[in-house]
């Protein structure tokens, strides 16, 4: 028994010494490793953001008067606006939506002076909905400019904050003190870099098995190293192993530029996100595994990994809050490995979660991990070009 | 060029992509399904979400505001008994959005209504999760002020002796006595709901018609360069400009077979329509396909195998795709790659889809933009032939 274990272990360990070998001469690879974390950074980091910024706005002011221009002032130094662009007829206001040119149109009324003095002054916002993060965060941009709006004083100058509110302006007997924990000022970079590494190892490890596995089968030499006293287990778990390590490299990589280029690091605790990435590596590289088995080509493979990428970054919520999906696209979600390692890396990059917290993300990890494995077991056969 | 030839060059491409069980899946399926998983992920509405609770003045009001809060189905309350438990829940993401309420509420809110100053409730969001965050605020604030507006008219009303009031419910939106302030009465034009799946969806066809037919067009003329086959169509009498239009033009079609699929699938699987003319719609997009072919044969010369077009494919297309503005605006990012956005043509023809699709705009006011699309398509077309041509 003890004999089987070693010869199974050494027979694990001399294919991923091979693999190893192999894969420090790709340099393709070695650049996949090093350029994507870079270059994921630098998108979600700098360029991608649902915040609103440039928004381009026109302006009926029938009112024409001092304080009707510091009130649309005061919406302009919030500083999600371009300079407002004057209208000549509400028709004209209408016809600079329909075509893209604006995406917010605020009318102001021509008793606006008087209501001002009397009471009750109102303008009226039309938003392009088409966009509905955009079109509710600007109407609620211009909301709150109202609702602090003092015709007496400059006129409040408002921070940046993102207070996503339609309608209301209204003097109420609550103040409601708020604070957005983890990340005071909103940045959509904070919620986009925190789960960076599940992007990055859901590419790695699935392309890297699949393509690894099938190409070895397209070359032939899954055939010669079958014709070896190795198992086909042993070969897939001697392939896989290298990449396990790589994946850590990455996590590592990843989280220190992430650190050092924004500042965000990891609040919580290294050892729960280490542990945590373990179940989640494995699972995906057996994925790997199973398109391996259904691809006959690379390019086949190729093409099964992306199309599964790209919807599992979507459903698990790496870029849209999947608590706000519907029923069943939601739970459809949480089959996938993505979601519950994106769900582990908010809370132990963002709040600051020890391995306590990230317990559920963690067993729900290893399940699915274990069913697949079982599922590989059954599926993957020494099978022959 | 010889229309016999071509014809008979035509005839066998499309066998041969007819006969590819793989190549028909994908054509298929990857359009439908990125359709629904699109379609489907960008909502804003808040439902059920869990809010923590920890109410330290355990009263009436204090017991109805919270009752207000779980009442639409917006949130479910989960009470705590300390606020250390309320910070734990929060770290541990078990609770998104969470509301505080001092011991003084009720005292305060009594004041308020005699013209003191206002109660407070104190309010913490998970703000790592910002668009969540940003939306149950809205939701929040609004059922909060309501509520409490509500709760001090009753409380006035006692305060001057007079029977309460509980049937009054004033909304947030209703004008208050205004000591500053401004009204805004907002409107949504175009979807009044503000509903995502019509954005993603028209955004999608950028999407599924960039990338898709890319990939397929490098992949299938990479091998056939392999396999010996593309030489062995060289040595006929047909020319090689022959060839690759046999090679293209049924790619093409089965492309826009593909747009009118999802036009339908998006029809009658979510009810999004096209604001505008389905035939111009169809017939953009059908031409926007070609500038995405040319793509793919310039992505197929430069590649030894077909692993490797795809993989180029595949790395061109990521930031391709996230700097088209398919799910992230383009007007939000810094000036630089706003730039690098509008040499992509792919941003073009997101931006025309989605102003058929979501504002019913014409050709006429489309006119910029189109005209962009086809410039860029014959800087492409003929750089990709030149390509081929080179080759030989």
């Amino acid at each position: 028994m003890r004999g089987r274990l070693q010869s199974f272990l050494s027979n694990v360990l001399a294919v991923a010494y091979k693999e190893a070998v192999v894969m420090r001469h790709d340099r393709a690879f070695i650049g996949m490793v090093l350029a994507q974390p870079i270059m994921m950074l630098m998108l979600f980091g700098f360029a991608l953001t649902n915040e609103p910024r440039n928004v381009p706005w026109v302006v009926l002011d029938r009112s024409q008067t001092a304080v009707s221009r510091r009130f649309l002032e005061d919406v302009f130094v919030t500083g999600y606006f371009e300079r407002a662009r004057a209208v000549g007829s509400y028709e004209e206001g209408r016809a600079r939506l329909g075509r893209g040119q604006a995406i917010a149109f605020v009318v102001v009324p021509e008793d606006f002076g008087r209501k001002v003095l009397r009471g009750g002054p109102e303008v009226q916002v039309l938003v392009d909905g088409s966009d509905p993060l955009t079109s509710a965060r600007i109407a609620a941009y211009i909301g709150e400019v109202a609702s602090r709006f003092d015709p007496e004083r400059g006129g409040a100058r408002l921070a940046r904050v993102a207070a996503p509110e339609i309608g209301a302006g209204e003097a109420a007997p609550l103040e409601i003190r708020q604070r957005f924990e983890f990340n005071p000022t909103l940045r959509d970079r904070v919620f986009f870099i925190a789960a960076l590494a599940g992007m990055l190892l859901t590419n790695l490890c699935l392309s890297a098995s699949s393509l690894g596995l099938v190409g070895e089968r397209e070359n032939g030499t899954y055939e010669q190293m079958l014709a070896l006293p190795t198992s086909p287990l042993e070969i897939v778990l001697g392939k896989l192993l290298p990449y396990a390590g790589v994946a850590y490299l990455v996590l590592t990589l990843a989280t220190l530029l992430a650190g050092i280029t924004f500042g965000i690091w990891p609040k919580g605790s290294w050892l729960a996100l280490y542990l945590v990435t373990l179940p989640f590596v494995l699972a995906s590289l057996t994925i790997g595994v199973f398109v391996s088995a259904f691809a006959r080509t690379t390019a086949q493979a190729v093409f099964i990994t992306v199309f599964f990428i790209l919807p599992s970054f979507v459903l698990s919520g790496t870029m849209f809050p999947y608590q706000l999906m519907p029923d069943g696209v939601r739970q459809i979600g949480g089959l996938l490995p993505l979601r519950w390692y994106q769900i582990a890396l908010r809370r132990i990059i963002e709040r600051g979660a020890g391995l306590e917290e990230v317990a559920i993300p963690l067993v729900a990890l290893s399940a699915i991990f274990l069913v697949l494995l079982t599922a590989v077991r059954r599926l993957v056969k020494p099978r022959l070009g | 060029m010889n229309p016999r030839r071509l014809w008979t060059l035509l005839v066998r491409e499309a066998r041969a992509t007819w006969r590819n069980p793989f190549t028909m899946t994908i054509l298929v399926a990857v359009p439908l399904a990125a359709l629904l998983v699109f379609g489907f992920v960008l909502s804003t509405e808040v439902e059920r979400l869990p809010l923590g609770v920890h109410d330290a003045s355990g009263t009436a009001s204090s017991r109805r505001l919270v009752a207000e809060l779980a009442a639409k189905g917006t949130f479910v309350p989960r009470a705590f008994a300390t606020r250390e438990g309320l910070d734990h829940a929060l770290v541990a993401g078990q609770i998104s959005a969470a509301v505080v309420i001092p011991p003084d509420f009720d005292r305060r809110l009594r004041e308020a209504a005699a013209g003191g100053a206002p109660a407070e409730i104190q309010v913490l969001y998970d703000g790592g999760e910002t668009v969540l965050a940003g939306n149950s605020e809205a939701f929040l604030r609004t059922l909060a002020l309501s509520t409490v507006a509500e709760l001090s008219s009753g409380a006035r009303a006692q305060a001057m002796g007079g029977p309460a009031a509980p049937s009054h419910v004033s909304p947030s939106g209703a004008a208050g006595p205004a000591s500053g302030g401004v009204r805004v009465v907002t409107r949504a034009l175009f979807n009044p709901k503000l509903d995502g799946s019509r954005f993603m969806v028209s955004g999608t066809f950028g999407f599924v018609l960039s990338f898709l037919t890319a990939l397929i067009t490098a992949v299938s003329i990479v091998s056939e360069r392999l396999s010996g086959t593309f030489e062995q169509l060289q040595v006929t009498p047909a020319t090689s400009l022959e060839i690759l239009l046999g090679k293209i033009l049924p790619l093409g079609a089965v492309f826009a077979a593909d747009v009118v699929l999802m036009v339908l699938a998006a029809g009658f699987l979510l009810g999004v329509w096209p604001e505008g003319s389905v035939v111009f719609f169809v017939i953009v997009s059908s031409f926007y396909v070609l500038t995405s072919l040319s793509l793919g044969l310039l992505i197929s010369a430069t590649s030894a195998t077909a692993a490797e077009a795809v993989q180029k494919t595949v790395l061109f297309s990521i930031p391709l795709v996230q700097l088209s503005g398919f799910a992230f605006p383009i007007r939000n990012m810094p000036a630089p790659f706003r730039w690098l956005a509008e040499l992509f043509p792919a941003t073009h023809y997101i931006r025309v889809s989605r102003a058929i699709y979501l504002r019913g705009e014409g050709p006429l006011s489309l006119l910029p933009e189109l005209s962009l699309l086809a410039f860029f398509t014959l800087i492409l077309v003929g750089v990709a032939l030149r390509s081929i041509e080179g080759r030989e």
